[in-house]
């Protein structure tokens, strides 16, 4: 903002505020001399008045319509009348409680107002850094439970290994060994339900993983996450647009839930187009209407693309193209989707590229 | 494997049960002889046979882990090869693992060759430090039935001195130096003054004097 406009900017409200004290100085002056109300008593009106305008105001307007208030106060109401003069004790007294008055009130009026737009701000910075802070919490347990996941389930296979190459090497003794061969193969089928159990269990887990759905701004969780990666992508320099369609509804989400499933889009897309090198790396997400209850948003790559028959596969568990991936990043963000009774799906561009398409229903 | 030569145990330690029953089971099929713990104090506490063995030890248990047992065999003088099993091969560990003297170290699920082969190698380095460990406490054994005055010949020949000069050096005469050796070489049970030396070197007593 240039100085020009800084100036523009706070001169028209003070101006009207100053505006607003004078009418209001003037309408009480001439009711109060239409009336002959004594000078003791409209010195206190006017006092009212000035209390007024210093709260709303700051000191330059409100020691301007204390001298106003104080000029009509001798000149229309003490004696002698129609002159101005230093006759009486309230001449004195009257200019000095005025301006100490609005002296006093706008100065407290700007701290209060300054420990509040203070106050407003730690608010926005706690609401952001908890925002951030519940999404690297969510993407540690993810983590932490994919190597957990991963180790529990080792175990049975390991041992079904183990197992599967004692049946045979029992078979293959001279004599064959039949009945250690037979307790390999009972520990194989063990061992397999186990590992199976232990898939079952977490199923669950997630299952029961409270989600607090509520209504939620999708452009606003969109925006959010653009906040959060738009740094990173610019570095790699992917650049992120966003296209999102104006008077959205609500939908119904988990709001810490969705901003995964678009944190994930986004850094896979991002991902997706740091190998390009001849086209512009580009990430658009878009929102928009879908269907009548329902909204649909889009993350378009400019990246290498997906091979048509890994489409599906890309949301399976474990599965992954990336050579550091865990491969559980869009499965999650399936189930998650469908959780929320939406759907998640990927198809190719028209042009290089994938677009990842997911739909929530409308908050109802 | 030589009739001869007694059978050798695996110790198998692994907190889970059903790895180490399998552990057991394709351990056994090999014709192996198989000991499982679960878990590190277990193996501890437990007295051992002795015969040649080897440990095939999970890296991450409950208690005292893998490589804190290595760590603990290798101060209370306990030398047994180990072969590391683990669920997550991460480098360092299996580097820490090797230069501990590991003999192998598998990421889970491994091949059975894999496993089989390096507890094959884990015992036949346990046999060959057993059969150098019966050697040296055998050969001490006999130095320690020589007299005092023979230890004393037996230094000075394997330095190199010939019988006059030894006799001078102990201010006796050459026949009976002649003697001493002879008894020297029967209760060493040497062949030859080189076998001498090299039984001196292995004792720790051999320092060839210049003249």
């Amino acid at each position: 903002m240039s100085n020009k406009a800084n100036l523009a900017h706070k001169f028209w409200p003070l101006a009207a505020q100053l505006l607003s004290g004078t009418g209001a100085l003037a309408l009480l002056t001439l009711v109060c001399f239409r009336f002959h109300a004594n000078s003791t008593t409209v010195a206190l009106l006017y006092l009212i008045v000035i209390v007024l305008v210093s709260l709303k105001s700051s000191l330059v307007p409100s020691a301007l319509i204390s001298i106003m208030a104080y000029v009509s106060l001798d000149y229309f109401f003490t004696e002698p009348l129609f002159t101005l003069g230093l006759n009486q004790t309230l001449d004195f007294v009257a200019p000095i409680s005025y301006l100490s008055t609005s002296f006093v009130i706008t100065r407290l009026m700007s701290r209060v107002r300054r420990s509040i737009e203070e106050q407003k701000q730690a608010e926005a910075t706690l609401r952001e850094a908890r925002s951030e802070l519940a999404l690297v919490t969510r993407a540690m347990t993810m983590g932490e439970l994919a190597a957990s996941i991963a180790h529990e389930i080792n175990q049975p296979l390991t041992a079904i290994v183990n197992n599967g190459s004692a049946c045979l090497r029992w078979l293959a003794n001279e004599p064959p060994d039949v009945a250690e061969a037979q307790e390999a193969a009972r520990d194989i089928i063990r061992d397999g339900n186990r590992a199976s159990e232990i898939i079952r269990r977490i199923r669950a887990l997630l299952r029961k993983t409270q989600t607090e759905k509520a209504a939620l701004d999708i452009n606003k969780t969109i925006q959010d996450v653009v906040l959060l990666t738009g740094n990173e992508a610019a570095a790699k320099g992917v650049e992120i647009q966003m296209k999102l369609a104006a008077d959205l509804p609500p939908v119904m989400g988990d709001r810490v839930q969705v901003q995964q499933v678009i944190l994930n889009l986004v850094m896979n897309g991002v991902e997706a187009t740091l190998s390009v090198f001849d086209r512009p790396r580009q990430l658009v997400i878009s929102s928009s209407q879908y269907k009548s209850d329902e909204v649909i948003v889009a993350v378009k790559d400019s990246g290498v693309g997906i091979d048509l028959n890994q489409l599906e596969r890309i949301f399976d568990a474990f599965y992954t193209t990336k050579p550091k991936g865990l491969g559980m990043g869009l499965a999650i963000s399936r189930s998650i989707l469908e959780d929320h009774g939406g759907l998640l799906w990927a198809t190719a561009n028209e042009g290089p590229g994938t677009t990842f398409q997911f739909t929530l229903p409308n908050y109802k | 494997m030589g009739m001869s030569e007694p059978t050798a145990i695996v110790f198998v330690i692994d907190d889970d049960e059903s790895v180490r029953k399998s552990l057991a089971s394709l351990i056994r099929s090999a014709r192996l002889r198989v000991e499982t713990f679960a878990s590190a104090q277990q193996f501890l506490t437990t007295p051992r046979t002795n015969v040649p063995s080897c440990l095939v030890l999970d890296v991450r248990m409950p208690g005292l882990s893998g490589l804190e047992l290595q760590k603990r065999l290798a101060e209370i003088n306990i030398d047994i090869p180990i072969v590391f099993i683990t669920a997550h091969g991460d480098v360092p560990t299996s580097v820490r693992a090797m230069k501990a003297g590991a003999v192998e170290f598998l990421t889970k699920p491994f091949r059975d060759e894999d496993l089989l082969d390096a507890i094959q190698q884990a015992i036949a380095r346990d046999r060959v430090a057993r059969l150098q460990e019966a050697q040296t406490i055998d050969l001490r054994t006999r130095y320690e039935s020589l007299t005092a005055r023979e230890r004393e010949v037996m230094e000075l020949v394997v330095s190199g001195l010939l019988n006059k000069q030894i006799a001078k050096k102990l201010g006796t005469s050459e026949v009976t130096i002649k003697v001493h050796r002879a008894q020297v070489m029967k209760k060493m049970r040497a062949d030859s003054l080189a076998a001498l030396v090299r039984m001196s070197e292995k004792l720790g007593i051999a320092h060839p004097r210049e003249l």
